[in-house]
């Protein structure tokens, strides 16, 4: 690993864990209740609130820390479920081959033509789901690719030599799956983890700023739509615009570079590719 | 002679394919001995290897296959699959070939041994781990406590070789089939894994797949020679590698380097369709207008020594 790699992997892992940090940790850093009413609605940075405040007259500094927990969920949750679901059933459709495989490729190929976020959008329009239902939706939906990127690299670990020679040892199939192919594809699996938090946090984002959102929560989409809808760009109202849009667009560049950094580790011909 | 502990009758593999059936291995019959190291030779895409893996019930599931393989009186393709599993590493062991694929990298040698034993044997990891320790020093693996903590890519061809046959050993199975197991070493480490083969086939039954005749003179109490799917010549090894009765035989010792490394004409029949009448007429030297036309049946020539040869099936 070259230096700049190295800064650019520690920077983004910091970042990362600074926001998980702060989520676990909000109750603790807020200064105020977010939902509360903490002083004059729409007042510049001060002393007291140190991003401003609202036009309900809320700390936005504190609503900015409560939402990181919501942004955070959604993607990391909808990302576990979804490289969880892809990997197993990537690793037995890839395993088994024949039928099986021939099943599941086909039921992956329709799914995979139901564009993610119209569907989430209709979904959560009528339905109006909590954070969670809206997380694990993702998941399920978010699962498709990444069936067919494990399977690919299965196909090819299932006729491996060392699986024909842990078959002669007299191994079932369930063994050779959870003991040899699935450690074989775990850093795959982690990278897909990775791309997939940063694009489910995306989704949620858009989700919250197309305002169907779980209103339940602070999230940094309603935010930065409740910002737009009252004028903050018109009135030069900063402070109540461009914090959240700053914290989203850190924690996805982090992400990316995160992913890059380990699509690099696992496949060292793209690092040529990106010189 | 003692009973048989393997016997194969008429084995038939097929493996279909868009161009037609493939027929990898033809009416085989095979008997393996207690205690007997059987060499079997043959050319790349004879069928030796499908040989084996057809034994271990280890071939893709469309594959087709008839006939009998009897170990210790019981036919293993009728077995069902959780019985199959409990011959497979503990009766049958196996070295297969690419010693360099055939370990998983993520695992240490230790772990992978240790998981050979404990696949058949309720042993705790670390008893496991010490009877991997054993076998790594009898296979002569130097410093077995510190490389059993080795990763595959740590060892080199030969040492791979013997981590394999140290895993095969695990269970102390009474069959071993070893499959061209001097495949791609130089000539000293050759010598040592033949030396460690003699070693290991002493107290057990052992089917070794080679196409390197040498290593079949120095272990094979018998051989058979297989060409295009069919056993075409069986017998003592000191026998046909001395003085082979099949032309075929005969061409492949002649293709030695120190027997003047004359190559038999043409190359090996296509498994499809093959050649009407004897396999090997085409390229044979002997071959008469009969051996175009009549298939010749494996013939006794000398007392346990059998041939598939026009030569001596003319009644």
């Amino acid at each position: 690993m070259t230096v700049s790699r190295k800064i650019i992997l520690a920077a983004s892992l910091g970042i990362i864990l600074t926001y998980c940090a702060v989520a676990i940790l909000a109750p603790m850093i807020a200064p105020y209740d977010p939902h509360a009413i903490t002083g004059a609605p729409l007042s510049p940075p001060d002393r007291e609130h140190p991003l401003g405040t609202n036009d309900l007259a809320q700390d936005i500094f504190s609503r900015l820390i409560w939402g990181t927990r919501a942004t955070l969920l959604i993607g990391f949750l909808g990302a576990a479920i979804a490289v969880v679901l892809g990997t197993g059933i990537g690793i037995v459709s890839g395993y088994y081959g024949g039928m099986i495989d021939e099943a599941i490729m086909r039921i992956i190929d329709v799914a995979m033509t139901i564009p993610i976020f119209p569907l989430l959008l209709i979904l959560t329009t009528f339905f109006r789901p909590g954070i969670y239902v809206i997380a694990v939706l993702m998941g399920l939906l978010g699962s498709f690719q990444g069936v067919r990127l494990i399977r690919s690299q299965v196909l090819s670990l299932a006729v491996a030599d060392f699986v024909t020679g842990t078959k002669a040892l007299g191994a079932r199939d369930s063994y050779i799956m959870g003991r040899h192919i699935l450690p074989n594809v775990l850093p795959l699996a982690g990278v897909k983890f990775v791309f997939s938090a940063q694009h489910f946090m995306l989704i949620g984002i858009g989700l919250g700023f197309l305002g169907i959102g779980d209103p339940s929560v602070v999230d940094w989409g309603q935010m930065i739509n409740r910002a737009s809808q009252n004028g903050a760009i018109i009135l030069g109202l900063w402070w109540w615009l461009i914090p959240p849009g700053l914290a989203v667009t850190l924690i996805s560049l982090a992400l990316a570079w995160l992913g890059y950094a380990c699509e690099d580790e696992i496949n060292p011909r793209l690092r040529l590719l990106r010189v | 002679m003692d009973k048989a502990l393997l016997e194969i009758r008429g084995l038939k593999v097929g493996f279909p394919t868009p161009d037609g059936l493939v027929r990898a291995s033809d009416t085989v019959d095979l008997d393996i001995y207690p205690h007997e190291t059987l060499g079997l030779i043959g050319e790349t895409g004879s069928g030796k290897t499908v040989l084996s893996m057809a034994i271990l019930r280890l071939l893709q599931p469309n594959t087709i296959i008839k006939g009998e393989i009897r170990y210790r009186g019981r036919d293993l393709l009728s077995l069902p699959e959780d019985e199959m599993r409990k011959v497979r590493g503990r009766e049958i062991g196996v070295v297969l070939q690419n010693s360099g694929t055939s370990l998983n990298p993520v695992y240490t040698v230790g772990d992978q041994i240790a998981e050979a034993i404990t696949l058949h044997q309720g042993l705790k990891r670390s008893s496991a781990w010490h009877r991997a320790v054993e076998l790594l020093d009898a296979v002569r693996i130097p410093d077995p406590v510190r490389m059993a903590r080795g990763y595959p890519h740590q060892f080199s061809g030969g040492m791979q070789e013997r981590v394999l046959i140290a895993m095969a050993l695990a269970c102390n199975p009474s069959f071993l089939i070893a499959d061209e197991p001097t495949k791609g070493l130089d000539a000293v480490t050759k010598r040592e894994i033949i030396d460690l083969f003699r070693e290991v086939n002493r107290d057990r039954s052992v089917l070794f797949i080679t196409h390197d005749i040498e290593a079949a003179r120095n272990l094979a109490t018998r051989v058979a020679v297989i060409y295009a799917g069919e056993i075409i010549e069986l017998g003592n090894s000191g026998v046909v590698l001395s003085e082979p009765a099949h032309p075929y035989t005969r061409g492949l010792l002649e293709s030695l380097p120190e027997r003047g490394m004359r190559p038999i004409p043409g190359s090996a029949p296509s498994l499809i369709t093959p050649p009407s009448g004897c396999r090997f007429s085409p390229r044979c030297r002997c071959a008469a207008e009969d051996c175009k036309s009549e298939h010749p049946g494996l013939v006794e020539v000398g007392p346990g020594h059998y041939a598939r040869c026009m030569l001596y099936d003319r009644g």
